[in-house]
Order: structure tokens, then sequence, then C-alpha cells
């Protein structure tokens, strides 16, 4: 691609180029915001993670110690948890995007004209209130919520299952739910760059549409469906508000963790040597991700 | 900003004149309050004050206060809101006392703070709090002296008390027919239907009340052997709660057969109509009292003292007890529940007689068998929320 963009604008990219100056100056807001906003929060946090204890003022200067992570290293069941958190994660990423690939696929190849009504009415949910969803599940897995009552009436049932809210169970559909309309974003905009001529060629040359699917379509979204897992494990990895909710005793993830120690522990430094530790690990397993994956070759460079 | 005599001669002109407008208005609610020591004319429905200066609805300024969720409502600070028409309040909130710690610590301004006990120590140690000056509190005498010892730390006032209440299991009767005993929490007949408050130091006082350990003195074994009580009792309950709302709506759909809760949430769901009693358990009840502090320079310290004393008035406590079904430290209030001529301003006879079953009104030995809440150190507040988190972490 770059070797196109050079024989239209040879200059393009180049030291020389003129127009380096208004793309820096451009980006001038962008970048102080991000590093006002999430750069420094994030040091100021590694800073707050070799603090003692919360004595004296919040910016005040204080002897660095490792005692925090004296402490995490100490206690299994948080390595335990953040385990499991991960587990967690990696599943209801492979399972959003899983079910996000046939509505990607049918938004792209199959809705023809009206795939713009179809995606606002896919979209149209989650411009509610992210806690309003969560409830909304309280309110279908509880023992007196929907589910239990079509199942009750029905007779298939004599008892309310209670085994369908506070627990893991109830993490993982909830947080399926919520993320699959985001999952599907990076799939439909990868398979709407597929060039649908293909499919036509191979359809002249006998290829069955399962075919076309393996061959075609499957292989140039991939690089759509890698960007969807990723989008919905980084961020499921701390995830606390719907373990909170719907998790029960048994469904914490680390995030909730953390957040005890922010508040209702009034203990920021270990907290904060917490996230620290959140954030190398999510790290380290996308860069494993990536490597396995090899995006650049799925791109064809 | 004023010069110190010049403040000083204000601080003055407004104290007295509130004094005289606070005692004019006890005057007319027939409260029996003496005027305290100031010298102007007995209380009468349109008193003036001898000493002309700016009246309470002409005072301006503007307060902050840190609270919790809810306490933002107008009719928990009536009394200040129609004295000083013209002040304005505005709320910062903290749901969990370590959030409200933790504003206070990160440098919120805001003047006034609403912790309670058990938390109290931190604020005096790390000079967060300032000394409150109960000369100017007109109400101050309405304060039973157990309440007042409450927000002395060191020796000195530094805290107003205001609400209270009982931490105790409530349970549904159609379920469970009684309970006697803390230890219900424990027990594995009734898996997947109890429910604890989501609260470190919380679970150290039942582990504390049910093996009779020295709660201001939990050794490191005492607090290994909590913590693997608790982890066994984790699967045991549907969930833990930490809004009494939780509590409440799972009591009643029958979810939950016994769990740890204020009284506020035996009034609600008995008011719903739902079969529940509130246990006496032979440990004895725990009880907390809810405390208003003054941020150490704040500015506006007289003021503050001006709402301090207007949420201990009539009204903001008789408000208290009918919404939110908390005791108040206003010793009139309570009283009010027990005489049948003031079962109007409760909400009707049926319903004062609901307070009084909640409040344990008429059980004269309630207070010896009640286990008040010690004050934490910093270290016993981070040994035991840590105790806590590992025991939510090991699930």
């Amino acid at each position: 691609m770059t070797a196109a963009a050079d024989r239209l604008d040879p200059g393009a990219g180049r030291s020389s180029d003129p127009r380096r100056g208004t793309f820096f100056l451009l980006s001038i807001p962008a970048v102080v915001g991000l590093a006002l906003f999430l750069i420094l929060p994030i040091l100021f946090m590694v800073a707050l993670s070799f603090r003692a204890d919360l004595n004296g003022t919040l910016l005040a200067p204080f002897d660095p110690t490792l005692k925090q992570y004296d402490k995490l290293f100490a206690t299994g069941s948080y390595w335990n948890l953040l385990g499991i958190s991960t587990l967690i994660a990696f599943g209801v990423a492979t399972i959003a995007t899983l079910l996000a690939y046939p509505l990607a696929y049918f938004l792209a190849f199959r809705a023809g004209t009206r795939a713009g009504l179809y995606l606002i009415l896919l979209l149209v949910p989650f411009w509610t209130s992210y806690l309003l969803r969560v409830m909304a599940w309280k309110l279908m897995l509880g023992e007196a919520g929907v589910i239990n009552s079509v199942l009750l009436a029905t007779g298939l049932i004599q008892h309310p299952l209670e085994a369908l809210l506070y627990n893991r169970f109830s993490v993982v559909v909830t947080l399926v739910y919520v993320w699959i309309p985001f999952a599907m974003l990076p799939i439909l905009a990868a398979m709407g760059r597929i060039d649908t001529r293909l499919h036509e060629a191979a359809a002249d040359l006998y290829a069955s549409p399962w075919q076309q699917l393996r061959r075609i379509t499957l292989p140039l979204s991939l690089p759509g469906v890698i960007a969807a897992f990723f989008m919905v494990f980084i961020p499921t990895v701390g995830e606390y508000v719907t373990p909170l909710l719907v998790g029960g005793t048994g469904g914490t993830m680390y995030g909730n963790i953390v957040q005890a120690f922010f508040v209702q522990a009034a203990n920021w430094p270990l907290g904060a040597a917490l996230s620290v530790i959140m954030l190398l690990a999510t790290l380290v397993l996308v860069i494993i991700g990536i490597r396995i994956v090899q995006p650049r070759r799925l791109l064809g460079q | 900003m004023q010069p110190r005599q010049a403040r000083s001669a204000w601080r003055g002109f407004v104290g007295i004149v509130s004094i005289a407008f606070i005692a004019a208005a006890c005057g007319n609610t027939g409260a029996a309050s003496p005027t305290a020591g100031v010298a102007s004319e007995p209380p009468s429905a349109t008193a003036t004050p001898v000493i002309t200066d700016t009246p309470p609805d002409q005072v301006t300024g503007s307060l902050s206060v840190l609270d919790w969720p809810g306490y933002d409502d107008p009719n928990f600070w009536i009394d200040f809101k129609n004295t000083y028409k013209n002040v304005n309040v505005s709320f910062e909130f903290g749901s969990t006392d370590a959030e409200i710690y933790g504003h206070m610590k990160g440098g919120s301004q805001a003047d006034i703070f609403h912790p309670y006990t058990g938390w109290l120590q931190f604020y005096v140690d790390e000079g967060m709090a300032a000394e409150i000056d109960t000369s100017k509190l007109k109400n101050w005498d309405k304060v039973p002296d157990s309440f007042k010892k409450i927000g002395q730390i060191n020796g000195k006032q530094y805290f107003v008390p205001w609400d209270w209440g009982f931490s105790s299991i409530l349970y549904r009767t159609d379920k469970i027919p009684n309970v006697d005993s803390w230890n219900v929490l424990m027990d594995p007949q009734y898996r997947g239907h109890l429910s604890m408050w989501d609260d470190g130091p919380g679970a150290v006082t039942v582990s504390a009340y049910i093996h009779g350990y020295d709660e201001t003195n939990i050794t490191a074994d005492q607090l290994a052997a909590i913590k693997a009580e608790w982890t066994a009792q984790a699967p045991l309950n549907k969930t833990y709660w930490s809004a009494p709302a939780d509590l409440e709506s799972l009591m009643n759909s029958g979810e939950v057969w016994a769990g740890y809760a204020w009284q506020g949430s035996f009034a609600v769901t008995k008011g719903a109509g739902t079969p529940v009693a509130y246990a006496n358990p032979k440990e004895g009840r725990n009880s907390w009292i809810g405390v208003y502090g003054i941020r150490k320079d704040s500015p506006n310290y007289d003021l503050a003292l001006k709402f301090l004393d207007a949420k201990l008035g009539l009204l903001t406590g008789q408000n208290l007890v009918n919404l939110y079904y908390y005791g108040t430290t206003n010793q009139d209030v309570m009283n009010g529940l027990s005489d049948p001529a003031q079962a109007a301003a409760y909400g009707g006879a049926d319903t004062q007689a609901l307070l009084k079953n909640t409040f344990s009104i008429d059980d004269p030995t309630i207070l010896q068998h009640t286990n008040f809440t010690p004050n934490l150190t910093a270290d016993q507040r981070d040994a035991w929320t840590a105790m806590w988190t590992e025991v939510k972490a090991s699930q």
C-alpha cells in the first residue's frame, strides 16, 4: 500500500514532506490529551504502588518501598483470581466473537439496502445505560425472573433454578451480551473491505457458499476477528461492575479486588500495586497473542 | 478575607442573632428547651433580635457537605433550609466509609463530612477534623451523654452524633422459625439463602461476637481463624449486599431467608408485608452511630456549626425517623415515638408502633446487651479489609 501511495505522491512520509509540520500540529491536542489523562495517571498509579501507606497528603514525597508487592506475592488467592479472570475474559471474547461473526456476515453480504437500518436496530439497545442492561439480566436470570417463570409455567421444572444467577455463569452470559455489538463492528469493517467480485469469481468456478466462506470470507475477515477478540479481551480482564451486580460470591473477578482496596479499604497503594500487575499481565498476554496470530502476515505485508 | 478583629465581631453578631432566632423557633414548636442564657425577650412568633444584625434568612454563603447518597434530600436538613434560606448547600458523595475517608484524604474541600463509628480515629489523628465548639450548638442539650461521648476523640469533642441504628439478623419467620444467635449466618442448612454485608470490619465484629473475641484486640491467630470461617461461609450466601435495597428486594422475593441487616431494612420489609423479624441474638446486637465533622481549616466553620446545630433540630430528626427508619440523637424525637399524642408526626399510630418495635424502645434493657462499634486503628482497618478481600478472592 505504501508503494502505491509513493507513486501518487513521491514526497509522502519523507522528512522533506512539507505536510509533516501540519500533521505534527494537528496531532498535538490528541497527544497532550493522552499524555495528561492517560499516561500521567498511569505513572501516578505506578508511583502510588511503591508507597507504604496513605499517611500524609496524596502528592507528598515518600520513601519508595516494595511492601505492597511483597504482600501481593505472599497472597496466593490474588494470583489465582487473576488467572480465573483471564480465563473468563478469554471465554467471553471467544464466545462474543463467534456470535458476532454471523451477525456481521449477514449485515455485510445479505442485508443489502437495509443494512443501515439493521445496524441501527442492533445498536439502539446499547445507547441505554450499561447498568440498566446488566440489571435486566438480573430480571431474566433471577429465581422469580423471566426464564424461571416461563419454565415453571410450562411445567418443565418444579422448583426455580437457583444456579442461573449470582455465579460465574451469569457473569459470562451478561458480559457476552454486552460485548456482541462491539465485537461485531471490527468484523463488519473487515468484511466491508472484501471485494464481492471474489465471491462471484468463486461461484463461477463452482465453489459452494460454504467453500466461499471458508476460503475467501474467513481469511480476509480474520484481521477484523482478531481485532474484535482483543477489543473484548483486554477490558474484560479488569471488569468489576458486572461481577459486582450479578456475580454473587462465586463470580468475583480481579477488578473487584482492585475496587475493594480503593473503595472499601482505603488502601490505595495496594490497589495500585494490583492494578500495575494486571496491566503488565494483560500487556504480556496481548504481546504473546499478537506473536501467535501475526496480523502482518494476514494483511499480506 | 476580613481582618481578624472584624471576623470575631462578625462571629459574635451572627452567633447571638442565630441563637436568638433558634431560641424563638424552639419556643414556637413547644419543645421544652431553655433559651440558652441570651438576654433577649421571651420567644414568640414574631421575636425580633435585640441586637440588629443580619437575620438568618439574609445570611449568604455556601457550604459543601460530603455525605452518603440520599442525604442530600432537603428533608434531612430541613431545619437549616427553613432558617437559612439564602445559604447555598452543595453535596459531594461517598457510598462507603472508606470512600469518604479517601475523599477527605485526597484533598476534598467539603466543609462537613459524615463518617460512622469505627472510622473516626483517623480523621483526628491525621488532622482532618476541627474541634466542635459545642457552646454554639443550641440543640446540644437534647443529645444524651452516651451519644456525646461517641463524638469525643482523645478527650475533645470532634464530632456531632446524628443518626444511629442497630445491626442484627433480619430473617423471614416463615422460613426460619427463630434466630437467636449470629451463628445462623454460618449455618450450612441455609445454603444459598443467606446474605452477609460486604464489609471486612463488619465480618470481624460478627465473628468476635460469636466466639467472644475482644474486638479492640484481635490477634493474628484470631484473624486467621476469622478468615477461614468466612471463606467457608462465602458459598452459603445468595450474594453479599452492599446497599440495603439489595437485601430488602432479596428478602421480599424470598430468595434470602436470613441476612446481616440494619434496622431500616426491618422496617422496609415489614412495611412491604413480608413476614420478617429482627433478631435479638444472645451475643447482643451491634449498634453504630453516624456523626458529622467539620473539616479542619474550613473557611466556613461558623456556618458549618449552624448547619450541624440545625441537623439536630426536631423536624430533621423526625424526617430521619420517618423516611429512613434510622434513630436520631435528638432525644425529643425518640421520646415522641412513645407519645400517642404525637402519632401524627410519625405517620399514624400503626407506623409509630412499627418504629417503636424497630428501635426496641419498649425494651429497657436493650442498651445493656448491645455492642457498640469501637473505633478502628489504621492497622486494624488495613488488616481487616485485606482479610475480607482475600476471602472474596478465594472463591
